[in-house]
């Protein structure tokens, strides 16, 4: 006979079982196939020739930024793309085929089953960028090497000064595999919780996958654009002064996050330095979103009817 | 602790039309049902009469309108209710990605179940239903009959007191249908309370001990079923071998009785069914 425990919310066993079993539905759904595609485009990234407009000594640093591009974007691309579909095909998918039904007549509370989806999805998102960072890591590892021993014998063959050589070494270095580079990934990570949440927020009283998907993509872009887009209503109007516009500017920030702030990954793409502040706060963001989100699902969720 | 299994007052639900100004719906009109703990109920009626959503809300999947639902005193919308119950929708797909053996594993951490209990549960039930050879296969290779099957041992994994069958052999050829049938015989001797619905009125007749029926949303009828189905004023005598001398003597008897009268006399019939089993197993009953 079963345990009869208190059916207390967000048991975390109980959650850890339903994500679980949704990244094994995502694995099985062939997802991780996307990485094969990964792995290829990182590494013909590896052929390409940089125009040489700054001269031969920043031909290195260039192409150690174009294959830190080239692997971002495409985690960016994969983690936000796949947040919005997965998440938005979860919760449709098991209302439809009735699965819901079996799990919600078990004592499962809907916010455990919610948190469950979400865990899953994210953890699945989290172990293909692990992936990816790691194939990255190696390609980076090895290039940098390759590029630093290029660029310091052209350099010592042109005389260079022992200082100048040093500071060479150092801007290769920081284009190079960075503690930086890894707060950038996790920067694409916590952006992509973010936009999964609302995707989850979004499926909750969404009966079409579709609609939740563009939906979703649409409020990215929201939130790609809305900073910029509060800056130029406030400098080209005078109402961007008075307290109404200024709540409800503020109303606007607080419903679509300012994703301009996951930006982080191009101070890190330049080889400039994330600082742990930085990446704290966009953690701290993130997961204020990722709450207000899921709960407000599950304000949604808990009085659905099925 | 409540002396009824299942306990419907005077359950109403509406389901609001989008449209301004048309009135709800209302699918369910003042139901009641009792079950008490170890019968088996079934709920009949034609579709759309009410079935599926008096179940839901017994469930907590739909929130009544007006009335109450409880499972063994406790209040259906509460999540702790859910401990005794298991439950199977009509024409279930579950996670056609796991095998057998992993959705009931599955289903079973829900409730709580873990390690060697939950092996020797799984290896159980999968027994039970007649599945032990598909175990490791996944669903998506799974006939109508076996996920019903399937769907059913994921209902019983926690052990629950009650079963809520929606339809349990809907599209389910005949043989999967008495399997299925054999089975719920099967828990109704271990105690367990069932409450299901169908429209197959063969089927409700011979598993269960206590009938409602619901139409257009309200209880027409309830009681117990060989008191529901016995007509009155008749009695039936059936005989084996016997000789046309002797039935000629009791026609004989019966015409010399006054007030009484002879209804149908003739060669005993089975149904289609036990002779679709009989010659596609050699057996039946």
């Amino acid at each position: 006979m079963a345990e009869r425990t208190s059916n207390r919310w967000l048991q975390p066993r109980r959650v850890a079982v339903l994500a679980m079993n949704t990244f094994t539905q995502l694995v099985r759904m062939k997802v991780f196939y996307f990485l094969m595609v990964f792995a290829f485009i990182a590494l013909a990234s590896q052929f390409f020739d940089l125009p040489q407009y700054n001269g031969p000594e920043a031909v290195g640093t260039g192409e150690l930024q174009l294959l830190k591009g080239w692997c971002i974007g495409v985690m960016k691309l994969y983690s936000i793309v796949f947040a919005i579909t997965a998440t938005a095909l979860l919760l449709p998918k098991d209302v439809e085929d009735r699965t819901l039904y079996t799990i919600l007549a078990k004592p499962v509370p809907r916010i455990d089953y919610l948190v469950g989806k979400l865990a899953g999805v994210l953890l699945l998102i989290l172990v293909s960028l692990l992936f990816m960072d790691g194939i990255m890591s190696l390609l980076l590892e090895v290039r940098t090497r390759h590029v630093m021993a290029t660029q310091m014998e052209f350099a010592v063959s042109r005389g260079w000064s022992q200082e100048a050589l040093e500071s060479l070494r150092r801007d290769i270095g920081a284009q190079g595999l960075t503690w930086s580079l890894q707060g950038g990934v996790l920067a694409v990570f916590l952006q992509s919780a973010v936009v999964g949440a609302s995707s989850l927020l979004l499926s909750t009283f969404s009966t079409s996958t579709l609609f939740t998907s563009v939906v979703s993509f649409l409020i990215y872009l929201v939130g790609s654009f809305q900073a910029d887009a509060a800056e130029f209503y406030r400098a080209t109007t005078e109402a961007g002064t008075t307290s109404f516009a200024s709540l409800a500017l503020k109303l606007l920030s607080l419903v679509f996050p300012n994703y301009q702030l996951f930006n982080v990954t191009d101070v890190a793409i330049q080889g400039q330095a994330v600082g742990f502040h930085a990446i704290g706060s966009l953690a701290g963001l993130s997961l204020f979103y990722v709450v207000l989100y899921t709960l407000l699902s599950w304000i949604v969720f808990s009085d659905k009817e099925f | 602790m409540s002396e009824f299994a299942v306990d419907i007052r005077d359950l109403v639900k509406d389901f609001p039309s989008p449209l301004r100004g048309v009135k709800a719906f209302r699918a369910v009109d003042g139901v009641s049902i009792r079950i008490r703990p170890g019968e088996v109920y079934g709920l009949i009626g034609p579709n759309g009469s009410g079935k599926s959503t008096t179940m839901k809300a017994l469930l907590g999947l739909l929130a009544p309108t007006a009335g109450s639902c409880a499972i063994f005193g406790k209040d259906s919308m509460k999540v702790d209710s859910r401990n005794d119950v298991g439950f199977l929708p009509e024409n279930p797909y579950f996670y056609k990605h796991l095998t057998g053996a992993e959705t009931l594993r599955f289903y079973g951490r829900l409730c709580n179940i873990r390690g060697k209990v939950l092996e020797t549960r799984v290896s159980e039930l999968l027994d039970l239903v007649d599945l032990a050879n598909a175990r490791d296969r996944r669903l998506g290779g799974y006939s109508k009959g076996m996920l019903q099957r399937i769907g059913l041992a994921q209902a019983l994994v926690q052990e629950p007191r009650l079963l809520i069958l929606d339809e349990p052999t809907a599209g389910v050829d005949p043989l999967g249908s008495r399997q299925i049938r054999d089975l719920i015989l099967k828990l109704r001797d271990r105690g367990i309370t069932v409450f299901l619905c169908s429209h197959l009125l063969e089927q409700v007749q011979e598993v269960c001990d206590h009938v409602g029926i619901i139409f257009q949303g309200r209880m027409v009828k309830e009681g117990r079923l060989d008191e529901l189905i016995a007509v009155e004023d008749q009695q039936e005598i059936v005989l084996k071998n016997a000789s046309p001398e002797l039935i000629a003597r009791i026609q004989h008897m019966v015409g010399r009785t006054p007030g009484t009268s002879l209804v149908r006399i003739g060669p005993s019939r089975t149904t289609l069914e036990r002779l679709f089993l009989q010659e596609t197993q050699g057996g039946g009953e």
